[in-house]
């Protein structure tokens, strides 16, 4: 559900958090964005930084510049400034993805576990090369980053091009890293080798995590993706995947990121009901 | 100077941590025990930095010990302090006084033998250790290949240069921390936590089980997450969407902010005290948050140990870091 009210909960001394409701929903997702896009623009005294996520908003601030009590009245000050926002900035990137790659396979495998791309068909009813057509046929947008430098979650625009899937029933002791997957409706992205527990569609040549930044699209930081993107995964096929490695390993590989304005208004006008 | 002669089960140069990259999900990472770095910085008349996460100073770096193993060889004058957990220090051989600074000077050796009490002990170098700054902190994160040398735990062969110190090292021997300050470290650890943020999902007897119950720390426990071993807890039962969208285990929630010190009871079974290597995102409910001041007992508590869990007001906790961190300053320091 979403609240009426934010509700201003307490993460120990130096977090607060202001939840907006407790599902997963673009909408909700909207309203956290917006009160972050302010509280940056603002500055509030006392706030070091911010963490975006679904459907809350993670505040660290400094106790000894601002008492909790103090904290919260001003952000709900700026809550009800920020209900009328209608666009939001938002990059369009392109990413290319071999779908059902050898590693997802292998991996997939070595767990004990089905071919995850054939296994989605099957839940999702339907065959292989729908689901990649299915998952690759709209916009994703990144609603949260986290867990790891440059993992995120991310959920599907077009309604109608939604997958489920379940997790693993136990988790994997390791995935390879660059590895793109979903759990629930969200696709998600391991950029290091890691244990995990959602389906593997595929893997990208591209990196998102770079700690050496050496590509100038590292030059904010070593983390690519951001909350309020927008992610296109193309299909790709092996050939294709290792010209863009060479490239990316080079570090001549140009990044397709578009700087652009997403209308909600238009959007959840529109989108939601198609 | 250092040379590292061997590496032991975990040693990582730290500074105070890097925050400011929580929305990216770069883990802060800094000291285990904040207190104990910050002692060892100061006794050789350095930055302690601070406060933690939400400073502006990463203060000097020094070198975070796991357990034990780690063997240095200095190879220029300088001076040092050991502090944090007693794992038998040794200077060629023989005890090697903690809390306090000491003079070394090239051939000497400094080891860590057995864990007699506490998880981690910090070595600090006049000077601070010299390291690349990454995102503006020198603190190693092992899991994200940033931080300290080459994003990786100490190795044989590793050279360890330090900054020019404040002052040379004959005017910084033998400053000591006030014997009242000293810690103890005994086998029996009292956290302080603040409810929530999912306080409100578990079962009441739940949340009473949690704060009054013996909790074991599980050898699954790293700088990311400690493990507590004890008994089930359970949750309220959850709406069906709630089920589709955040997933079919109870303990599932749609993916919120997780606090340095938060508490994640996965399945309702070993609650996870994420630590200042853990993630900042995740998707199980949180019983209760670990006061800031009080992560550094996590911190040294080494598994099997017990720790009881008791909840204070945030209010209660500002009050305990303001504590914390007014006692990581020179008043605190014996000169001789």
């Amino acid at each position: 559900m979403i609240y009426a009210e934010a509700r201003y909960r307490p993460l120990g001394d130096l977090y607060l958090s202001v939840e907006f409701g407790d599902e997963l929903s673009l909408p909700l997702n909207f309203r956290v964005i917006a009160l972050d896009s302010a509280l940056k623009a603002r500055r509030l005294p006392g706030v070091t930084e911010t963490i975006p996520t679904n459907r809350s908003l993670g505040i660290v601030y400094d106790p000894f510049a601002v008492s909790r009590q103090e904290l919260i009245a001003r952000l709900q000050d700026l809550e009800r400034e920020v209900q009328e926002i209608e666009t939001l900035p938002s990059r369009h990137v392109t990413i290319p993805i071999w779908y059902d790659d050898p590693w997802s396979r292998e991996c997939a495998a070595a767990h004990g576990a089905p071919n995850n791309v054939e296994f989605l068909a099957g839940i999702n009813s339907m065959t292989a090369a729908e689901v990649i057509r299915t998952h690759s046929g709209t916009d994703h947008w990144v609603s949260a980053v986290g867990f790891t430098p440059a993992c995120y979650q991310a959920m599907p625009l077009d309604p109608s091009k939604a997958l489920t899937a379940p997790k693993y029933q136990r988790p994997r002791r390791w995935t390879p890293e660059r590895i793109l997957c979903i759990a629930g409706q969200l696709t998600s992205f391991y950029p290091i080798a890691s244990p995990g527990g959602y389906q593997l569609l595929g893997r990208t040549p591209v990196e998102l995590y770079d700690p050496k930044q050496r590509n100038p699209a590292f030059a904010d930081g070593p983390v690519l993706p951001r909350v309020g993107d927008r992610h296109r995964y193309v299909p790709i096929d092996e050939a294709t995947y290792w010209g863009i490695r060479r490239e990316v390993e080079a570090g001549v590989y140009r990044y397709q990121i578009r700087e652009e304005r997403f209308s909600l208004r238009d959007y959840l006008g529109r989108g939601r009901r198609a | 100077m250092l040379e590292v002669l061997a590496g032991g089960i975990q040693a990582t140069i730290q500074d105070v941590g890097r925050p400011g990259y929580l929305a990216t999900g770069m883990p802060p990472s800094g000291p285990a025990d904040r207190f104990a770095l910050g002692i060892a910085n100061l006794l050789v008349a350095n930055d302690p930095g601070g406060p933690y996460l939400v400073g502006r100073r990463p203060g000097a770096a020094g070198i975070e010990v796991l357990l034990s193993g780690l063997r240095l060889r200095v190879l220029a004058e300088t001076a040092i302090a050991v502090t944090g957990a007693d794992l038998s220090p040794a200077l060629n051989g023989q005890p090697l006084p903690m809390w306090q600074s000491l003079r070394v000077g090239p051939g000497d050796e400094v080891a860590f033998g057995q864990a007699r009490s506490g998880a981690r002990a910090y070595l600090a170098v006049a000077g601070g250790i010299d390291v690349p700054l990454f995102a503006g902190s020198r603190a190693t994160n092992v899991r994200a290949f940033v931080g300290g040398v080459e994003g990786r735990a100490l190795k044989p062969g590793d050279r360890l240069g330090s900054f020019p110190p404040s002052r040379p090292a004959r005017e910084v021997e033998g400053r000591r921390l006030r014997p009242d300050l000293l810690p103890a470290f005994g086998a029996r650890w009292r956290v302080r936590v603040v409810l929530g943020p999912q306080d409100d999902l578990f079962l009441p007897e739940s949340i009473e089980t949690f704060l009054t119950h013996d909790w074991r720390l599980s050898p699954t426990s790293d700088r990311m997450g400690c493990r507590y071993i004890g008994p089930p807890l359970a949750f309220r039962p959850r709406p069906a969407y709630l089920v589709e969208q955040a997933g079919a285990d109870p303990s599932n929630i749609v993916d919120d902010t997780i606090p340095v010190g938060g508490i994640q009871v996965p399945g309702g079974v070993e609650p996870i005290v994420l630590h200042v290597d853990g993630p900042s995102l995740g998707g199980y409910a949180k019983i209760a948050t670990v006061i800031s001041a009080d992560l550094g007992q996590v911190g040294q508590t080494r598994p099997g140990q017990i720790t009881n869990f008791a909840a204070v007001s945030t209010d209660e906790a500002v009050e305990a870091l303001r504590a914390l961190e007014g006692s990581i300053a020179e008043t605190s320091i014996i000169t001789p």
